[in-house]
């Protein structure tokens, strides 16, 4: 390794540590309180989940049944069938556009605002 | 070039080729431990190519890997395949302009082809699914990328050492 591999090496790192921070705050500042999971198969779609209660839910995925749990305004899949498992080892999401994807089951689970979702926030003058 | 030399890089570059096939279908059975996550190890091969014989032999070896290992899993023109081919599209023309341009080693190469391997498929998952809150992924596939490219950079001088030992190809 020589040193223009360490300067190139150093700029992704802090790239990505810049770029993480500023999306970490872009999605904490764009959540409210009143959160809506959106549940799309094959982009279509099928569930519409209340973040407020705790409850378990199940679609039917394209590789089998995808479990989701709700718990304390968090989401996450609880159990699917899949190669590698990576929506159910990817665990709890709770900001507002970031997606949980089944890419096997083609499943995608987002959070959205529901005060925007009702346009409560905008005012029509 | 003669007759001889030309059946011999042929060869090479075929076995390469195979080489690659054959990495970039058993490295979603590795487990590791962290979803998403892969070695890139399929990249070696492309690395080798670019420094035994030039850029246009590591497209051939890239792109050749992606089309034949899909076809040959059955998910050719599907999501996984354009994931790929948009990934190693990225990160193979970054390779290529940071090789001629800047004077990094096979392992920055590597780190940087892994890097833009990554910003691809992101790029490509954000045009699919028309969700832009993909890139919310980008920094921690980055950040792995780093560990990834080392290694495979490495693994790439390695073997290039034991090739010029053992005779130009």
């Amino acid at each position: 390794m020589n040193k223009a591999d360490k300067t190139f090496i150093a700029i992704v790192a802090v790239l990505s540590i810049l770029l993480y921070g500023s999306l970490q705050y872009v999605v904490r500042a764009t959540t409210s309180n009143q959160k809506i999971a959106v549940v799309s198969y094959r982009d279509e779609e099928v569930l519409r989940i209340d973040m407020s209660r705790n409850d378990k839910y199940t679609v039917q995925g394209t590789l089998g049944e995808v479990l989701i749990e709700v718990k304390d305004n968090r989401i996450r899949v609880e159990k699917e069938t899949s190669p590698l498992h990576i929506c159910s080892i990817q665990g709890w999401i709770e900001y507002a556009n970031v997606p949980i994807t089944c890419l096997p089951n083609h499943v995608v689970i987002v959070i959205i605002n529901a005060v925007n979702e009702h346009g409560e926030d905008t005012t029509v003058q | 070039m003669n007759r001889k030399k030309r059946v011999r890089r042929m060869m090479i570059l075929t076995m390469l080729l195979a080489m690659s096939i054959v990495f970039h279908m058993l490295e979603p059975s590795l487990p590791l431990p962290i979803p998403g996550v892969k070695l890139g190890l399929a990249n070696i091969l492309g690395l080798i190519a670019l420094y035994m014989f030039g850029w246009r032999e590591m497209l051939s070896i890239n792109f050749g890997r992606v089309l034949i290992a899909s076809l040959l899993r059955g998910i050719i023109f599907g999501t996984g395949f354009w994931l790929s081919l948009s990934g190693v599209a990225l990160s193979s023309l970054t390779v290529i302009i940071l090789k001629k341009f800047t004077p990094l080693s096979a392992i920055g190469l590597s780190v940087a082809s892994a890097t833009f391997h990554n910003v691809g498929q992101i790029l490509a998952i954000v045009v699919i699914w028309s969700s832009i809150m993909m890139v919310y992924w980008l920094p921690v596939m980055i950040w792995m990328s780093i560990p990834t490219g080392i290694l495979t950079g490495t693994l790439a001088v390695a073997v290039l050492k034991r090739i010029s030992k053992g005779g130009s190809p």
